[in-house]
């Protein structure tokens, strides 16, 4: 591995980390609400009540210390590696959803996340 | 309900959504470069680099793109389940090295391309399960 990989590989790590927490407190929030059906009225009604949710805010700033981050990986990288690295936040989102949601995670996705982490692997040492 | 119709419309959207994901990440690393990157080391120099990047007019048109592939992206997932919308998107994953190589002059090596496909293969078995797991839980 290059030098430099590994600290560019844990900047990635960062925004994939604050990725995860944005998606769990918007899911978390979209969850306190009775998902909405059919008309865009309703749909309206449902984003108005979401964005009042103090949670909602939370990930949202998350997002954008996400974005901060990811700019200075890609000061450092190539886009063609940090992107594909980047698909790391599926493996904290599946580790997160199992321990923190509670949801049950499949074989198959579990078997996903293997390959993920050896492709990740692969285009580090490259 | 199942919304599973993948329809030659919906096809042209998810198609579009993965341009414009691609067209986001190739105008942040545009962005990105406008700034030196080499001396980042203490607090006040990374926010000189931040304030550079976020007054680079690439950046402004990333969010933009951002905000057009979300809109594009929640058109699509009105009339698709996710299960199917998710592996058809990730084609994003060969898109973006294909466009670095040929918009930035980033050099994409074979061993590269292996550890994208493991990726891609990782992402689809992550994403097709969705359904199993949905009606498991009921």
């Amino acid at each position: 591995m290059k030098e430099g990989v590994v600290f560019t590989l844990f900047l990635i790590a960062l925004t994939s980390a604050c990725d995860t927490i944005n998606q769990l407190f918007l899911k978390s929030a979209i969850n306190s609400l009775t998902a909405p059906s059919g008309n865009i009225l309703k749909i309206a009604k449902f984003i108005f009540k979401l964005i009042l949710i103090p949670r909602v805010w939370i990930s949202f700033l998350f997002s954008i210390i996400s974005l901060c981050i990811w700019l200075f990986v890609l000061s450092r990288a190539d886009l063609s590696f940090a992107f594909s690295a980047d698909s790391m936040h599926y493996v904290f989102i599946a580790v997160a959803s199992r321990f923190v949601l509670k949801e049950r995670v499949s074989f198959r996705r579990w078997l996903g996340i293997v390959f993920i982490i050896i492709g990740i692997t692969i285009i580090s040492f490259t | 309900m199942i919304k599973k119709r993948l329809t030659l419309k919906i096809l042209i959207l998810l198609i579009f959504s993965d341009i414009l994901e691609t067209l986001t990440h190739l105008l942040f690393k545009k962005g990105a470069l406008t700034q030196d990157h080499l001396d980042i080391n203490t607090v006040s120099a990374g926010l000189t680099f931040l304030g550079g990047v976020f007054s680079s007019p690439f950046l402004w048109l990333g969010l933009v793109s951002v905000l057009c592939t979300f809109i594009i992206w929640s058109a699509i997932l009105s009339k698709i389940d996710l299960s199917v919308a998710v592996p058809i998107a990730s084609f994003s994953y060969i898109l973006i090295p294909l466009s670095s190589a040929l918009f930035l002059g980033e050099s994409v090596s074979l061993f590269r391309w292996i550890g994208v496909i493991f990726i891609l293969v990782g992402v689809f078995f992550v994403s097709l399960s969705t359904k199993e797991s949905e009606v498991s839980l009921r």
